[in-house]
């Protein structure tokens, strides 16, 4: 292990010789190789009697040298502790500052408000922190920190697993806990006696001339090491999850289905690793959404069931099965989760150009814009009228109740529901290949209609000024969004947090400890007998209560076995031959 | 884990210098990982790009006549209401387009399209479209803008882009060409150009004999 390094050319002279060395390590040498906690207080320097040796300068490192102590810094439990820290602070600026992973839309609000000091928090990835590579240089570290420190332990402990407790000091009187007392019984059966005691009180025996060492509590290394190993295992399930997993949302209107594959889904994730065959290749259909809410009171408006009715299969041409969608009751479908996550409304709209000819026949999401009505903005694109594409942006009222003139919902149920459109005509801008939202309407090129915006209900339609067409708005239907993920860490990171847990618990509720006992012959014929315990690392105490437990128990033993030996064995001086018993029914003697 | 000093270790490194040189290296390796990156991180915020949706990354894949996957069976019903399947083009090659009526690169690929699959007509490859997550007036509207001759199926649910484990249509437009023998010989994510895709089907009808 260690040793102190000899630089070439030094004379041996001053080193013990072998024999003496064997010696000296038979009087004390260190318990147990490795683990540096201050054992024994009989240690020695591990080269025997080096100290005279000439001291030399300071050894210069080279390369291999510089690389090593960088190794030994990366893995000290100090390096550990500080990456652990800086991976906490790091999360902050994740919660602090807008996500895109989470909240794209706040991300571009917060461009729109601080436009200088945006772009300089993108150089420094601030808006995807959990994806950024200083983030992924502090978990990598602390990754290499911890194994870097806890596989040799590891290795270590299996090679030590059967290693007997070290040989008992000679003077157990200078151990933490002592005791001393005298006993009838010779040494070797009152050490005897102490042995039997101490194993069945389940510690670790190593006997020898005169004395016994006793250690118990080897759990408490298994613990620590099986937290650091768990620990591990959390970091590289999450990263398994981050690598291998996808996050994706869809917004399905009732009535429709789609399939899981990348031009299907409105938002697609996917770890580094991840492509779009990877994907599991089930579909899903909205048959039915209901959602109730809650209609007196304080709360009139808040939503209280969602139910959604979902038919999906996990592959084409796979049975189709049925599914009641709720809130916080995803769908697991071949290992990915589906959420509910939010609601609304579609409209229902058919547009006649000026042909006459039918040109759009859908149902347009729109998206909330106020959560107590459910009022919804949107847009509604007809790229292929003639003679011009038409496009037309407003809002969809569920509750629709004038107040004051203008037009509110008051109750996002649809009980009463209106919708009120913008029209344009021109160039929607589409043909020109660039990719539009579906939700935004670009009006650079477009000219508003000549037609006051007023509120249809459903049924109704409005006629377009200049030969353009009609828009009929001829129902609505409602529309859930789903939030679609997949974490293949997930699982391995609960069972190696139980385990972290586990060992941790194990690691401060297991003592290491030894006993010492020692018998010998004292001055005046009666055996002394010394028990010396230690404990290592007992930070939960109770040890002085176990050590004279045990030393009641161990000399209440020896007692019994004087007595019960003082009662067969025979008088000192008594020699009786096996003729010299008095025969059965012989009433001479007694 | 506290490890006692050990010999051997250079003598010079005093405690707070140690310290300072461990942050220092920390500090130097994250930096240097940052610097990878950050770049092609900013280029890519919603501001900059202005919506938030799923765009495929561009290419264009030629499979060698020894590695193609053979393509799934593909059947549905076509923007008319008549059932079609690609088994029954057995022999010709044919080139499988995604679109959609709301998708402005399908828009701007569609004229290509067209004039590519008339100018093909005679020499035997036969163009296929598939309409997905549309309504059929808006797709029929569509046809009748750009005057695109060649069927298109209708399929709102994704079951065909499903079937596809291999050379999957990751994006829409995705051009599919396929070859007589139902197998799949190249694949272009995103749009099409006329030059582009002409080219293509020549390598692939080249390639087939």
């Amino acid at each position: 292990m260690t040793g102190l390094r000899v630089p070439p050319g030094a004379r041996r002279r001053d080193l013990p010789a072998a024999g003496d060395r064997a010696a000296a390590g038979a009087r004390a040498e260190p318990p147990d190789a490795g683990t540096p906690d201050a054992g024994t207080p009989d240690i020695v320097d591990a080269a025997g009697g080096d100290q005279r040796q000439r001291p030399v300068g300071p050894a210069r490192l080279g390369l291999i040298g510089w690389l090593r102590w960088g190794w030994r810094q990366l893995t000290s439990m100090r390096t550990a502790l500080v990456l652990l820290f800086l991976l906490a602070v790091a999360s902050v600026p994740g919660s602090v500052i807008p996500q895109e992973g989470i909240d794209p839309a706040a991300v571009t609000q917060y461009y729109a408000a601080h436009p200088t000091l945006a772009p300089i928090l993108a150089r420094f990835s601030l808006f995807s922190v959990f994806a950024a590579p200083w983030f992924a240089a502090i978990y990598l570290l602390l990754f290499a920190s911890l194994a870097g420190c806890v596989l040799p332990r590891t290795f270590r402990l299996v090679g030590s697993a059967r290693q007997l407790p070290p040989r008992a000091p000679r003077n157990l009187s200078r151990l933490p806990l002592a005791v001393s007392y005298a006993s009838t019984l010779a040494p070797e059966t009152a050490v005897q006696v102490a042995g039997q005691v101490l194993a069945g009180r389940r510690f670790r025996l190593r006997s020898g001339d005169g004395w016994i060492a006793a250690e118990k509590g080897y759990l408490r290394e298994v613990g620590n090491l099986l937290f650091h190993i768990a620990l591990l295992a959390l970091l590289a399930s999450v990263g398994i999850g981050a690598i291998f997993g996808y996050k994706a949302n869809r917004l399905l209107v009732v009535g429709d289905s789609f399939g899981n594959t990348p031009t299907a889904l409105d938002v697609f994730r996917p770890g580094r690793l991840v492509t779009p065959a990877d994907l599991q290749p089930f579909a899903i259909t909205l048959e039915r959404f209901r959602a109730s809410y809650i209609t007196s009171g304080t709360e009139l408006g808040q939503p209280l069931q969602f139910n959604a009715a979902l038919r999906y299969s996990t592959a084409p041409g796979a049975p189709v099965r049925s599914y009641n969608l709720r809130v916080n009751h995803p769908l697991v479908v071949d290992g990915v989760s589906v959420y509910i996550i939010g609601h609304g409304y579609a409209p229902q709209f058919t547009v006649t150009d000026g042909a006459g000819r039918v040109v759009f026949d859908e149902a347009v999401p729109f998206i909330p814009v106020n959560q107590t009505g459910l009022t919804s903005e949107g847009v509604v694109k007809v790229p292929d009228a003639t003679p011009d594409q038409l496009g037309f942006a407003g809002v969809f009222l569920p509750t629709a109740v004038d107040s004051g003139g203008r037009l509110e919902s008051v109750f996002p149920a649809a009980l009463d529901p209106r919708v009120s459109l913008v029209t344009y005509a021109g160039n929607l801008g589409m043909n020109s290949g660039q990719p539009q939202s579906v939700y935004q309407l670009d009006t650079a090129h477009l000219r508003r209609l000549a037609i006051a915006p007023r509120p249809l209900a459903p049924g109704q339609s409005m006629k377009l000024p200049g030969g353009a067409g009609t828009l009929a708005f001829t129902g609505y239907k409602q529309w859930i969004s789903l939030a679609i993920t997949y974490d293949p860490g997930q699982l391995p990171a609960l069972i190696s947090g139980i385990a972290a847990l586990a060992g941790l618990i194990l690691s401060f509720m297991v003592r290491r400890r030894r006993i010492f006992v020692r018998a010998q012959a004292g001055p005046d014929g009666a055996t002394v007998v010394d028990l010396g315990g230690l404990a290592r690392s007992d930070a939960a105490g109770g040890f002085e209560e176990e050590f004279a437990r045990l030393t009641a128990q161990i000399a209440g033993a020896q007692v019994a076995a004087a007595q019960a030996g003082s009662s067969v064995s025979p008088a000192p001086g008594d020699n009786p031959a096996p003729g010299n018993y008095p025969a059965l029914g012989d009433t001479e003697g007694e | 884990m506290h490890r006692m000093p050990r010999l051997g270790r250079p003598a010079a490194l005093a405690s707070p210098r140690r310290g300072a040189l461990t942050a220092l290296l920390a500090v130097l390796v994250s930096l240097a990982a940052a610097g990878c990156e950050g770049g092609a991180i900013a280029a890519d915020t919603p501001a900059s790009s202005g919506q938030s949706f799923v765009s495929g990354s561009y290419g264009a894949t030629f499979y060698q006549p020894g590695s193609r996957p053979q393509a799934p069976a593909v059947t549905g019903t076509t923007l008319a209401g008549r059932p079609l399947s690609l088994r029954s083009y057995r022999g010709h090659i044919v080139v499988l387009n995604f679109w959609a009526s709301w998708c402005a690169p399908c828009r701007e690929e569609a004229p290509a399209l067209a004039a590519l699959a008339r100018h093909f007509q005679s020499a035997g490859v036969r163009f296929i479209g598939v309409d997905i997550q549309d309504n059929v007036a808006s797709a029929e509207a569509f046809v009748r803008t750009f005057g695109i001759g060649y069927p298109s199926l209708n399929d709102p649910g994704d079951q065909i882009a499903l079937a596809f484990r291999a050379a999957v249509p990751a994006a829409i437009p995705s051009t599919l060409v396929i070859d007589g023998s139902g197998r799949v010989a190249a694949r272009i994510i995103d749009g099409v150009t006329y030059q582009g895709l002409k080219a293509l089907i020549t390598q692939v009808a080249a390639k087939s004999i």
